[in-house]
């Protein structure tokens, strides 16, 4: 079943919400001892508040439209009384004081929270090795990477644990674990869903989003997900569509959809570039037309670009952790002393990488140079997509260049892995919403992902136009078989 | 010119941040090997280009001024390492010289 079934049946009564969520719980326990998906599992609290819907239900109340659905949201987004470790031993024992603003999204539609699940340190990896408790595995391989850094939430929704969880994506956090765990991941607009409540990286670039197994599910997530928020200063307050609307499509006639002709050079693995032709071939008997775009500068100025900003906003959120008001505390002589051993403890190797670069390019002589070059950059990457845009209601690509890789094969070379988002980061750049999709699976059985780019707000074109690929794919199938939650 | 170890220790000083000996070298590869990359971004035509002016269709409206519930004061205390009270505790931020040019200001 998928979420907005699961949440039909509870409404229904035809199933309980305490049936489900124990059907859920049973089959985390039977796989997650191998996949590590969940950092902090929620099962307790999880019963009590599907019997409360359960409740709701007996005395014809309306639970909401995700009624018993159980969920698993990544362990940056803060819940009340909940230990939110960000995948950092900064953290470790943090109990936020309030919920984030999608958690009570969430709860308030009726869905179960689960647990948290695992990701790179303050969302800073690729691959989800960069936690700092224990690495996550590939469902389809578990000698190779999820992905990340929301690698335990797309591997939970990968194994069938829960229908539907939260990332978050500041370059690629959703999209490149939803590629690499062959499941649906949607990256919104900048704007469309509140940040409030989820523990800061790079601010002008974080956005939180929805992992699942189908569209239906996607577009029902982003109903309950994307709502004005007056906690968050850069909260859109246009009026959101009914993403469900955008469904049920006879044909996709009258759609353009853009390719890049410079990305027809770049490197990719070839399984890629036959599932973007498959994809593609769908497509177009969908009665989807194709145009060439172009983003002349976009791949090449936009990991660099990025790899400046990013560390840079983040040197600068992460300044917080400062041992006094909460988090990890060192023994310290003097109150120096207390600021550089506890974010010297506190911190991994790829968080103190970032806010060392960070802390470069904005130190005085250097943010000329580098920051405000980088800024030009990202302005002139917008544009291109933007010009791109005029011609094309949406982009087909790659989500990433290689397959999942194994687990270790990028830790000493930290650029390789930065590659790994070469195709999702300038989206991020530009504000835009991407929605990575399952196209099929190689030859050894590993999932290949591509990508959708629409314009602003263009999230009800991805939507269309993964369903029409799902017609014909089919949904993505569960690891170790069955459909299961 | 490539980042040398004082530049580590330089940065690493503004941000607070304890490095050992043994984190310096790999530091150093992979901050000069950001910069380099980042030449690309220099060979760029960016003339004209306003760094500030990004367009921001997202604008948020602007909220009341008005007094919402919060939790309470307990509930952020009782997250701090070291508190005392009402207050969070933190070593001594002035050390004896300081001290010493305290007193001759008095």
């Amino acid at each position: 079943m998928n979420a907005a079934e699961m949440a039909k049946a509870v409404r229904e009564a035809k199933i309980s919400a305490v049936e489900i969520a124990e059907g859920a719980i049973g089959r985390i326990r039977l796989i997650d001892s191998d996949v590590r998906a969940l950092l902090t599992p929620l099962f307790e609290r999880a019963l009590e508040k599907a019997e409360e819907i359960d409740r709701k239900i007996e005395l014809k109340q309306d639970p909401g439209p995700l009624a018993g659905v159980p969920v698993i949201v990544k362990d940056n987004l803060c819940m009340r009384g909940q230990v939110t470790t960000c995948g950092s031993r900064m953290l470790e024992n943090w109990r936020p004081p309030y919920d984030a603003s999608v958690v009570r999204f969430l709860e308030e539609a009726g869905a179960v929270i689960l647990g948290k699940a695992n990701m790179d340190e303050f969302a800073m990896g690729s691959s989800t090795e960069n936690s700092a408790f224990f690495p996550t595995a590939n469902p389809w391989d578990l000698e190779r990477v999820p992905g990340g850094s929301s690698g335990g939430s797309a591997a939970a929704v990968a194994c069938g644990y829960v229908p539907l969880a939260l990332g978050s994506d500041t370059g690629g956090s959703i999209r490149q674990p939803a590629a690499f765990c062959g499941v649906y991941g949607l990256k919104p607009t900048y704007g469309l869903v509140s940040r409030f409540g989820l523990v800061a990286f790079a601010s002008s670039l974080d956005q939180v989003g929805p992992f699942a197994r189908s569209v239906e599910d996607l577009a029902l997530a982003m109903n309950v997900l994307s709502k004005p928020d007056p906690a968050d200063a850069t909260s859109s307050w246009t009026t959101r569509p009914d993403y469900a609307a955008f469904l049920g499509r006879e044909n996709l006639k009258g759609m353009k959809v853009g390719l890049v002709s410079e990305f027809e050079d770049y490197p990719v693995q070839s399984e890629i570039t036959e599932a973007l032709a498959r994809v593609e071939s769908i497509l177009r008997e969908a009665g989807a037309e194709f145009v060439p775009v172009s983003l002349p500068t976009t791949i090449e100025a936009g990991l660099p670009c990025y790899y400046i900003l990013a560390p840079a906003e983040a040197s600068s959120n992460l300044a917080r952790y400062d041992g006094v008001r909460y988090g990890l505390s060192a023994e310290a002589e003097s109150l120096m002393d207390l600021y550089m051993k506890t974010r010297g403890l506190g911190f991994g190797p790829e968080v103190k990488r970032r806010i060392l670069t960070g802390t470069y390019v904005l130190s005085s002589g250097y943010y000329d140079a580098y920051y405000l070059v980088a800024q030009k950059a990202r302005i002139r990457i917008s544009r291109e997509f933007r010009s791109a845009f005029e011609g094309a209601d949406m982009i087909l690509m790659p989500t990433t260049p290689t397959l999942p890789f194994r687990k270790g094969e990028h830790q000493d070379d930290p650029i390789q892995m930065y590659l790994s988002d070469v195709f999702t980061l300038p989206v991020n750049l530009a504000g835009l919403p991407g929605l990575s999709l399952n196209a099929g699976y190689s030859k050894s059985g590993l999932p290949v992902g591509v990508q959708f780019v629409g314009p602003k707000w263009g999230e009800g074109t991805l939507l269309a136009a993964a369903e029409a690929v799902e017609r014909v794919l089919g949904k993505p199938t569960c690891a170790f078989g069955g459909e299961k939650a | 010119m490539p980042i040398g170890k004082d530049e580590i220790l330089r940065i690493a000083n503004l941000a607070r941040l304890f490095v050992s000996e043994e984190e310096i070298g790999p530091l150093q590869r992979h901050l000069n090997g950001i910069l380099e990359h980042f030449e690309r971004l220099k060979e760029l035509d960016l003339e004209g280009i306003d760094p500030f002016a990004f367009e921001c269709d997202t604008a948020g409206s602007s909220r009341q001024d008005a007094v919402s519930v919060w939790p309470g004061r307990e509930d952020v205390l009782a997250q701090a390492p070291n508190r005392e009270g009402d207050f969070f505790r933190v070593p001594r931020i002035l050390d004896e010289s300081d001290e010493v040019h305290l007193d001759e200001c008095r």
